[in-house]
């Protein structure tokens, strides 16, 4: 458009601006109402879904998995509130919120033994003793959801990755990657020795020795003199099948 | 799961280092107080009432994972017994160790209940025929440890619930009950 001079150019330019405002807001509402109804569609599909597949979500943690992962991807998180219709539809809240409650508890009961670290597996199986055979099963998927949901109380539950395993703190310890990478080493037999961190880890013994005691002052080793070689065994009862599920009975 | 006859192992025998005393605190309460619970069923469902340091124990090595305790080891977990109440040293040397599933007066209270139960209330009976006479089988006090039954019998005469007198030999002591 050619510049014109003058008042009337300029009031021109003006009654063009608004004209672009009304119809950009037009074009703004129209795209707000589509979403809308498509978000309302979604909705009510995601509610269809549930509802058809309640059962299957309660009992099969495999689906409940795949459906909590669908729910994440579209931004909609079940466990975010335990009024409104997730919980009221599906109960799915209480679920998490009792085995939250049960893996604190199963945490604390076998601190002593392990220092407050333990394997991801050997709780859910403890996990699974203790609902016995009673609403369907419990997978570590679940486990990692509800320890998850715990991370809101500031109390130190947190799960780490320690080379193919993972292991679930709840003792506000620091591990740092010189004790990451022991226990890593340790999931081979279930133990260490100094000789043989310093040498796989390429250390000093002072090193190795430093980071062992750490361990053992935590209570996530354990001494053993006993082999006939006569070398010092540090286990790691977080890592062992063998020994931490004995508190959980008694 | 390990078993010793019938006795089943909990699973923490079979971890080698509950074989060695742990430095640090926290860590060798827990074992302690593992082997106190051990040592107290075994010795229990096996009626074993007294357990000898330098003696084979069943208890005290598990050839499975090639681990035996040491003797500080041995004495230590006794020695939390004993400091329980639930174990007594019999000599200076620590060589020797009673223990005592039942306390005494929990003893003392059988010892009641089995009078009440075979009507013996005004009776005398030989310590003998506590131990192993007929009425006492399939009881607790069948085979008890003559030490013990001792002491807890004296506890009740001291209550005033029996008269112990003296035989000729050990085999015709007996107790007037006078519940």
């Amino acid at each position: 458009m050619r510049r014109r001079p003058g008042i009337g150019g300029l009031q021109t330019a003006a009654a063009a601006r608004d004209q672009y405002r009304l119809l950009g807001e037009n074009v703004a509402k129209i795209r707000t109402d589509l979403m809308k109804e498509q978000l309302d569609t979604f909705r009510s599909q995601l509610e269809e879904f549930a509802r058809k597949h309640k059962n299957d979500i309660r009992k099969n943690p495999a689906f409940r998995s795949q459906f909590h992962e669908m729910c994440a991807k579209v931004g909609v998180d079940p466990l975010a509130s335990n009024k409104g219709f997730w919980a009221e539809l599906l109960g799915i809240g209480d679920f998490y919120y009792e085995l939250g409650v049960q893996i604190v508890d199963i945490c604390l009961s076998t601190r002593p033994l392990n220092g407050g670290l333990i394997n991801l597996q050997e709780l859910c199986s403890l996990l699974r003793q203790r609902r016995k055979s009673d609403r369907g099963a419990v997978s570590e998927d679940d486990c990692l959801r509800a320890i998850s949901k715990l991370k809101v109380l500031g109390s130190g539950f947190e799960v780490i990755s320690v080379g193919k395993k993972k292991l679930v703190r709840s003792v506000p310890t620091e591990l740092n990657k010189d004790h990451n990478e022991i226990l890593e080493l340790a999931q081979a037999q279930g133990f260490v020795t100094v000789d043989e961190v310093e040498r796989r880890l390429s250390w000093t013994s002072g090193r190795a020795i430093d980071a062992l005691d750490t361990l053992l002052d935590e209570g996530l080793a354990m001494i053993d003199d006993g082999h006939r070689d006569g070398r010092r065994r540090y286990w790691f009862p977080c890592i062992s099948p063998n020994s931490s599920s004995i508190g959980a009975d008694s | 799961m390990q078993k010793l006859g019938e006795f089943k192992l909990p699973q923490f025998f079979n971890y080698p280092p509950y074989f060695t005393l742990q430095p640090v605190k926290e860590t060798r309460e827990k074992q302690v107080q593992l082997w106190k619970e051990l040592i107290l069923d075994y010795c229990r469902t096996q009626k074993i009432f007294i357990i000898g340091l330098e003696e084979e124990f069943p208890l005290f090595s598990n050839p499975v994972i090639e681990r035996s305790l040491s003797h500080e080891g041995r004495e230590a977990f006794l020695s939390a017994l004993v400091s329980e109440g639930r174990a007594e040293w019999m000599d200076k040397g620590h060589r020797k160790c009673l223990i005592l599933w039942h306390r005494i007066q929990d003893w003392a209270d059988i010892i009641l209940q089995y009078v009440k139960d075979n009507g013996l209330e005004d009776s005398v009976v030989t310590i003998e025929e506590i131990r192993s006479g007929t009425e006492s089988q399939g009881t607790e006090l069948y085979g008890i440890d003559r030490t013990i039954l001792n002491r807890a019998l004296k506890l009740l005469e001291q209550k005033g619930k029996l008269v112990i007198f003296k035989g000729t030999s050990a085999d015709d002591e007996g107790v007037k009950f006078s519940v």
